[in-house]
């Protein structure tokens, strides 16, 4: 069992007032959470300092603008947090924040997680089109009793990954039908623990709801062998891919919103990926047509080669394709097959390796001739 | 709009089956007479879901042309660019695209990111396009759509910036296919330079015909379109004007800069806006946090349109690629346009009529925006 603590309170309203307690209380210097940032409505993740600028905070907003964990690492790269930050997180942000951190792209100092059980999130589309605030009773209700949404990301719908690794506290909401009274933290940590020391609530000991979460796993990864199913032959072969990725407009987008990928000039953005004139023309005595641009597909397999051990599967990439490629599928079933290869889950373990940069003697030894 | 000059060829091209073959069969003669080595035009991909531009030498793979697609996923411009930026095409190629992705490619040879050695630039009159993801909804039916449309001069599934488009038959390549008021089963063939003078002469073509009808349908629509534009830039302005209203504007903004990406103007290798120069100490975020009470974050995304608009609006050719990748619907190439046509007809400028102006940011004149200068001076 675990040490936590309950607020008779809403899961929002609770938080929120448990966030202003930490800052008015100097606890924390700023908090990181999705907010509202004007008349309209529009939510962003944003820095709060300011306790009653929480009152437009949306903590649990089931939206993800930006993959956070390399909202995190921006924060964190040039220098380490110099002053107490709590920052709430989904899962797969804190996971990519960890994976970003294992590539000294940020760091974990001076920063308390706070994350919860995470029932994914709405599409840029939807958010586009106003319909997050009319569908957020049907997203709780879908929570609290354990329902798959069809109109999630297909990231989402088909991610098993929803319970955080490395969050100081975590919030219990999958499963739980008291939300809408009470606030549940699971105190993880010491650091977490010291947080709400002063913070009135019941002090129980107390774990989430395994059955409940087991059953939402389930359902979760009965989605993903769907979609792993249905993805499976449109990426076998050259042929398939070629028809797949065929509409790409080579606009990177993918690449720019992926949170593993981080360098400043991607690869294949470089002078190295550009054709010379004599590159075209090779291509044209040997083939007598090419594509222009060219190199649509060598991107993709190049950025898969170049993230797949590291796709935390939060469907950034696809959400944000202009000619809807399943991209965010096609990354977490050969991110998962590499990583299984491993037995690596990315951002679980702040202390393990990534493997490609980990010599070991004695690996992948099927592979030898 | 810049009309052909007198000295420049126009010739009459007859259409036997459809304008497509047409095209077609132009350009196999081309190769054959060896006026060009080969070509740049759009294809069908091969799962049939979409179009991209193919440089083609085989004559057999010709007959996959398909011009005027209903969308335009990669903005010429930037294709172009692709195929020249390290160096002249070592053969001549000959390039079809709208005018809006002919213009782009002058503008980045002006902006040195386009080498035109070897290039023969061949603008057709454009319906205008359709937004991307309406066209993959139902691709076969958007097809149908889009071609019933651009037969009845109806511009309203198109891009919002092509239903304010006056520019659509403007001429700033070297040659133009100029289908409006063409007689039934021929189109123009109108030349604007000395290579398109030079290829008219070494096809064999007859020179010199009468491009009046040609030129009188054009004035008729771009004056149209120009009425319409001036009334949607008053428009958006009314709605977005002010810090308050254009912060809101952008309020759905991911940061996720594919509007620049796409952009065939914004070609830096790396965008200011995504280089060490915005990337701050943590203390320095926090602060900036503690003074307004919370800040967006990232915080610079008015900054990065702001210094964008600053940075391309003189070279913005209003064709629309920003908008149509845009995850949440932000009218972006609209705010563009209305900013752009201000900030060129401040110079008199119209970005890509013309190689032979230059970009008013590497123009020095003595006596400019005199207006501007402090009055009390």
């Amino acid at each position: 069992m675990t040490k936590a603590l309950v607020i008779n309170n809403n899961y929002e309203k609770g938080l929120i007032d448990f966030l202003k307690n930490l800052l008015e209380n100097g606890k924390v210097k700023g908090v990181f959470s999705l907010k509202k940032i004007n008349k309209e409505g529009d939510v962003t993740f944003s820095l709060i300092s300011k306790p009653e600028d929480l009152d437009d905070a949306v903590p649990f907003y089931p939206i993800m603008p930006v993959n956070a964990g390399s909202l995190m690492s921006r924060f964190t790269m040039k220098q380490p947090a110099t002053e107490s930050i709590i920052a709430v997180l989904k899962p797969c942000e804190i996971r990519a924040f960890v994976e970003l951190i294992k590539r000294e792209q940020g760091s974990l100092e001076n920063i308390t997680i706070l994350s919860f059980t995470c029932g994914g999130v709405y599409t840029h589309r939807m958010v586009a089109d106003d319909l997050i605030t009319k569908n957020l009773s049907k997203y709780w209700d879908a929570v609290k009793s354990e329902k798959i949404l069809d109109d999630l990301r297909p990231a989402c719908r088909s991610c098993d990954e929803f319970i955080p690794y490395n969050s100081d506290i975590t919030v219990d909401l999958i499963g739980n039908k008291d939300i809408d009274k009470q606030l549940t933290m699971i105190l993880n940590t010491e650091k977490g623990g010291n947080l709400v020391k002063d913070i009135k609530g019941k002090n129980v000991e107390k774990n989430l709801n395994d059955k409940k979460l087991e059953n939402f796993k389930d359902k979760r990864e009965k989605e993903k062998k769907k979609l792993f199913d249905e993805i499976d032959p449109k990426i076998k072969g050259l042929d398939n891919l070629i028809d797949t990725f065929g509409k790409c407009i080579s606009c990177h987008a993918c690449g720019r919103v992926c949170p593993i990928c981080y360098c400043t000039v991607c690869e294949f953005e470089s002078p190295d990926a550009e054709y010379k004139p004599s590159n075209f023309e090779t291509e044209l005595n040997k083939r007598g047509a090419l594509r222009v641009p060219p190199g649509t597909i060598y991107f993709h397999l190049g950025r898969l080669d170049h993230i797949a051990i590291s796709c935390v599967g939060c469907g950034a990439c696809e959400d944000v394709c202009p000619v809807d490629i399943p991209l965010s599928i096609i990354f977490k079933k050969i991110g998962e097959s590499v990583q299984k290869m491993f037995d690596y889950v990315p951002g679980k373990n702040t202390d393990e390796e990534l493997p490609l940069s980990t010599f070991e003697k004695e690996e992948l030894v099927e592979y030898e001739e | 709009m810049s009309q052909p000059e007198e000295k420049n060829k126009s010739t009459v091209i007859s259409v036997k089956k459809d304008l497509n073959t047409a095209i077609i069969d132009f350009l196999k003669e081309g190769i054959d007479k060896q006026v060009f080595d080969d070509v740049i035009i759009p294809m069908r991909v091969p799962a049939k879901d979409s179009f991209a531009y193919v440089l083609v030498r085989n004559k057999s793979i010709l007959n996959d042309g398909f011009f005027l697609p209903p969308v335009m996923p990669v903005q010429g411009g930037r294709m172009v660019s692709s195929v020249t930026r390290l160096g002249k095409k070592d053969k001549k190629t000959a390039i079809i695209m709208r005018p809006c992705e002919t213009r782009a490619t002058i503008e980045l040879a002006k902006l040195g990111q386009t080498n035109l050695d070897n290039l023969i630039l061949i603008s057709m009159d454009c319906p205008g396009v359709m937004p991307i993801s309406d066209f993959l909804k139902d691709t076969n039916k958007q097809l149908k759509n889009f071609e019933d449309s651009a037969n009845n001069l109806d511009d309203k599934i198109m891009r919002p910036v092509c239903q304010i488009c006056d520019k659509s038959s403007m001429i700033s390549g070297d040659l133009h296919i100029g289908t409006l008021g063409a007689k039934k089963g021929s189109f123009y063939l109108i030349s604007n330079s000395e290579k398109g003078n030079e290829l008219i002469e070494k096809m064999g073509l007859k020179q010199n015909e009468n491009i009046n009808s040609w030129k009188e349908k054009v004035k008729k629509i771009s004056e149209e379109k120009k009425k319409k534009r001036i009334n949607k830039n008053k428009e958006l302005k009314k709605k977005i004007g002010g810090l308050d209203n254009l912060t809101d504007a952008f309020g759905k903004c991911i940061n996720c800069h594919n509007c620049m990406s796409v952009c065939p103007v914004c070609f830096c290798r790396l965008c200011y806006f995504e280089s060490d120069k915005v990337k701050q100490p943590s203390d320095d975020y926090l602060s900036r946090a503690k003074s307004k009470g919370s800040i967006r974050f990232l915080p610079d995304t008015m900054l990065f349109h702001i210094g964008r608009m600053e940075h391309m609006s003189l070279s913005c050719v209003s064709c629309g690629a920003c908008e149509d990748v845009c995850p949440v619907d932000i009218p972006i190439a609209q705010i563009f346009t209305m900013i752009a046509d201000e900030t060129q007809g401040l110079f008199d400028y119209v970005s890509g009529r013309s190689l032979d102006e230059p970009i008013p940011f590497v123009a020095y004149k003595e006596e400019e925006l005199t207006d501007m200068e402090d009055s009390n001076d």
